[in-house]
């Protein structure tokens, strides 16, 4: 008895609650997830505050300090043109964050407007995007983007704009399926006996039913377009030096491994401790948002 | 079968031609067309001699009839002709395909070889340590960056190596990368020699594709254990090894088979970095090394063979999940 009491109490309190005061709560209990947004939240701080943070300036050299051993003036050493390492790795946090958090966004949103185009109007429309949506899958998308981000020149909208093309076809997908199942609901034929139009239909009442599994995918996509740009800075066609982003820190860090290891260690550790925050996130936010989807 | 086959083909031709127009218009994008870049910087050139050539290589047409053109070359194996190493792109690509498969080959068994056994036990084992630690294990394979996992192995086993004080392991130090030690014949030796060269480049290669394989085994497995027919043969008293090899295991394979076929031409396309970090002298390098050059007719030449992957894997999918899932019926 007791126990049917608490899950009564248990469903009532939920009930009295809003869809994403219920999303928080699974949120909450997801230990990775929490620890995964945590330091995200702190990288990001910690990159638009570097200019407190940090004495030096990021193109600051001091070629009496090359290739500096990790000290209390230098906590993380000094490069081969003594640029203060912490230095640069705060500020490299900037581009690389801004980079994924805009490709990621523009991507969302490019999809957001295919799969809704495709799956609100099915038929012929839904057909050549979706062939499109194929096609652009199935191109090997490493090497062409490593071509195109070397027509862009080094240019951060650039390498933002080429990682954004490579990156909207997962959260067209996503959206058309939810579109196609949202098509065939009661309070979409209502809205249409209503009178209202296609586009009112489509922004207010069908894409904010699908906007859950774009928030989800977008999440993982910050963490791949941070690989992206950091794979094409480290080739030498992504970001240019003297901009610091953690990719290009490492571009020349392999020469130095056999005296200066900690060249590689700290830029490639923030790359890979941040795309795995944000892959805990998005796994979260997936439970928490739609336990049903699948990515 | 065969009609399934036709049909299939029939649906691959858009796939074929959009792949082929974005991969055209990839080249024609480029900054100066290949005149351009033949004359810059030679002041002997005069104008009308740009104007005859471009007129002379058909540069001057429209894009439609370059595309039908440079599409008919290339369907008869012209690739172009490579501005920095002299020689006809096929011929340049083809010993470095070669070389790419010494890392591909070992780097896909070893992925599989690890994946499945680890996918079916986490799975079977749901919520246990095992499976905890095999999906972290996922995570940590799919967000660290190849380049620099390369680079952290070539620190440990070539300049760190603390392990070489302890007796037995003192031989255990590899190379930072190459292909081959110098000097050494050809012949079996050679290929003995090249084993150390291959080892930490391929772990770094097939990490990625070891914690994606991992991820679909376990979830193609759940699904499948969590079934009517899975429960009735536990039920009949069938031993728990014939549950699993003989009912479980032969359903959960079909789509991970097609899902393994789609993922192999990811395999040579994340080659570029691994290639790069470790020296390795395969296609992925070569098209850093051009790009890099601007020598973008090698770019492409490789960009088409991989396409063409993709679209031989993706029949080959279709074939395998037509052969091995009975339900799919054939007209």
């Amino acid at each position: 008895m007791a126990v049917l009491a608490e899950r009564i109490a248990a469903r009532a309190e939920v009930a009295g609650q809003g869809y994403w005061e219920i999303a928080w709560r699974r949120f909450k209990k997801h230990r990775t997830a929490m620890f995964g947004g945590l330091i995200i939240f702190l990288f990001i701080a910690t990159a638009v505050f570097a200019s407190v943070l940090t004495p030096y300036t990021f193109d600051q050299i001091d070629l009496y300090k090359r290739k500096a051993a990790p000290s209390w003036q230098h906590p993380m050493g000094t490069d081969e043109l003594g640029h203060d390492v912490l230095t640069r790795l705060l500020y490299a946090g900037r581009i690389s964050l801004a980079v994924g958090f805009i490709a990621a966004f523009t991507a969302a949103v490019l999809g957001t407007l295919v799969g809704a185009t495709a799956g609100y109007f099915g038929g012929w429309p839904d057909n050549l995007l979706m062939r499109f949506t194929d096609i652009m899958f199935s191109i090997p998308d490493l090497p062409v983007l490593i071509v195109l981000a070397r027509y862009m020149g080094g240019s951060v909208p650039g390498i933002i704009f080429v990682i954004s093309v490579f990156a909207w076809m997962g959260p067209a997908r996503l959206v058309r399926g939810e579109l196609l199942r949202l098509r065939t609901m009661d309070f979409t034929d209502a809205a249409r006996a209503l009178g209202a139009s296609d586009s009112r239909i489509l922004f207010r009442h069908m894409i904010p039913n699908a906007l859950a599994p774009v928030i989800v995918a977008a999440t993982l996509t910050v963490g791949g377009a941070i690989l992206s740009e950091a794979a094409l800075s480290f080739l030498g066609i992504g970001i240019q030096p003297p901009t610091p982003s953690w990719g290009n820190m490492l571009q020349n860090a392999q020469d130095f491994i056999w005296n200066t290891p900690w060249l590689a260690v700290w830029p490639g550790a923030m790359i890979f401790l941040t795309v795995l925050c944000f892959n805990f996130l998005g796994d979260g936010l997936r439970d928490a948002l739609d336990p049903r989807l699948k990515l | 079968m065969s009609r399934y086959l036709a049909k299939r083909l029939l649906q691959m031709i858009p796939l074929v031609v959009g792949l082929s127009v974005i991969i055209f218009l990839l080249l024609a994008a480029a900054p100066g067309d290949p005149v351009d870049l033949l004359v810059f910087g030679n002041p002997n050139v005069k104008a009308e001699d740009v104007a005859r050539l471009k007129h002379y290589y058909g540069l001057d047409q429209p894009l439609h009839i370059r595309y039908f053109k440079w599409l008919w070359a290339a369907l008869h194996g012209d690739l172009g002709y490579s501005r920095t190493y002299k020689q006809p792109v096929l011929s340049l690509m083809w010993w470095r395909i070669g070389n790419s498969l010494w890392l591909q080959i070992p780097a896909f068994v070893l992925a599989l070889a690890v994946a499945v056994p680890v996918g079916i036990y986490s799975a079977l084992r749901q919520y246990s340590k095992m499976d905890y630690a095999a999906t972290f294990f996922t995570f940590f394979g799919v967000s660290i960056p190849a380049f620099w996992f390369g680079i952290m192995m070539i620190y440990a086993f070539s300049v760190w190596h603390p392990w070489t004080a302890i007796p037995f392991l003192e031989g255990l130090k590899l190379p930072a990368g190459g292909f081959n030690s110098p000097g050494i014949p050809t012949g079996l030796p050679r290929y003995l020699d090249r084993v150390q060269y291959m080892a930490l480049p391929t772990i770094v290669l097939s990490l990625l594709f070891m914690a994606s394989y991992t991820r679909y085994t376990r979830s193609s497995m759940l699904e499948v254990v969590r079934q009517d027919y899975v429960r009735t043969a536990r039920s009949k008293g069938l031993s728990e090894s014939k549950v699993v090899n003989k009912h479980a295991l032969r359903n959960a394979v079909i789509p991970l088979v097609t899902i393994i076929a789609l993922s192999i031409p990811a395999l040579s396309s994340g080659a570029p970095l691994t290639e790069t970090v470790f020296g390795w002298p395969g296609v992925g390098r070569l098209l850093v090394d051009a790009v890099l050059a601007g020598d973008f007719a090698v770019a492409q030449g490789i960009i088409i063979f991989l396409a063409a992957l993709v679209i031989v894997f993706n029949l080959l999918a279709d074939i395998s999940y037509a052969l091995l899932d009975p339900r799919i019926r054939y007209d």
